[in-house]
């Protein structure tokens, strides 16, 4: 079984603010546990579109049943890939973690799309869950690990979406203080 | 993009990446989001950052993790979720 996770949400911000708001995300206060965050890769491609590759760790939380298996995880590495076409005002996420796949692979597939009419960003995001564990006697592992971990998910998107708000908030404000002070440039 | 910024896995790059990020969001908000640059500027800072992440990604064997990650096939297809009947 592969568990799928859909969210979608609506932004009542521009896509300038949404956008450098998801670059900028951490650090902030409802992502305690987000430890670094890197770009490794970026380029534009021939359609003008950007594309950047970002290294992203966690300091990781798992259920106590599944030390048996791993023992100890403290931390968790996630792949980040995003493409923003600047024309279309769309920009598709693809995160990923790198390490303990066969316990657990999640991959979260997101599209963010400015509406001109109604100047929101609206955010379409579906989560995939697998486990590469198999049944052991009577006790189904890989449907445990899936559904726990999708509901821990659910719990987290929260959080951070919050955060993002909350960044949404300061780079909107950062982007009218610097609208306001090159007005006064242009007075004087 | 409060008046904190996020740091980088490894200290040593954290000032060479903050001074890229400053860069980078400069950039991509005046010049990429308005059509008026197709070429990222920063590039100076980059290859600063870029070498100093190439050392600790080597160091920390994030390097072999990254390249293990990218011969499993992926979930994504141009942003779009694949179907497990689809990766068949």
């Amino acid at each position: 079984m592969v568990v799928y996770f859909r969210n979608r949400q609506t932004f009542s911000h521009d896509f300038e603010t949404v956008t450098l708001a998801y670059f900028n995300r951490y650090p902030n206060p409802y992502a305690k546990h987000v430890k670094s965050i890197d770009t490794i890769d970026r380029h534009i491609d021939s359609d003008g579109r950007l594309h950047q590759t970002k290294i992203i760790c966690k300091a990781g939380s798992l259920p106590q049943w599944v030390k048996p298996f791993l023992g100890r995880i403290n931390t968790s590495w996630i792949v980040e890939k995003t493409i923003v076409d600047p024309k279309e005002k769309t920009m598709t996420t693809y995160n990923c973690n790198l390490d303990h796949t066969k316990l657990l692979r999640v991959e979260e597939c997101t599209k963010y799309h400015y509406d001109r009419e109604k100047n929101t960003t609206e955010f379409d995001s579906t989560v995939r869950f697998s486990s590469g564990f198999r049944k052991f006697g009577n006790l189904n592992v890989k449907d445990r690990i899936e559904d726990w971990s999708k509901a821990k998910f659910a719990e987290h998107s929260k959080s951070s979406r919050m955060g993002l708000k909350l960044v949404m908030e300061s780079v909107r404000q950062k982007m009218a203080e610097s609208i306001q002070s090159q007005r006064l440039k242009q007075k004087l | 993009m409060g008046n904190l910024m996020s740091t980088s896995f490894a200290p040593e790059c954290t000032e060479l990446k903050q001074k890229y990020d400053t860069c980078f969001n400069e950039w991509y908000s005046e010049k990429f989001l308005k059509g008026k640059g197709l070429h990222n500027e920063c590039t100076d800072f980059w290859e600063d950052y870029r070498k100093c992440l190439d050392i600790h990604m080597k160091k920390q064997g994030i390097d072999n993790l990254l390249s293990e990650a990218r011969s499993e096939a992926p979930f994504e297809n141009g942003g779009k979720a694949v179907d497990d009947e689809d990766r068949k």
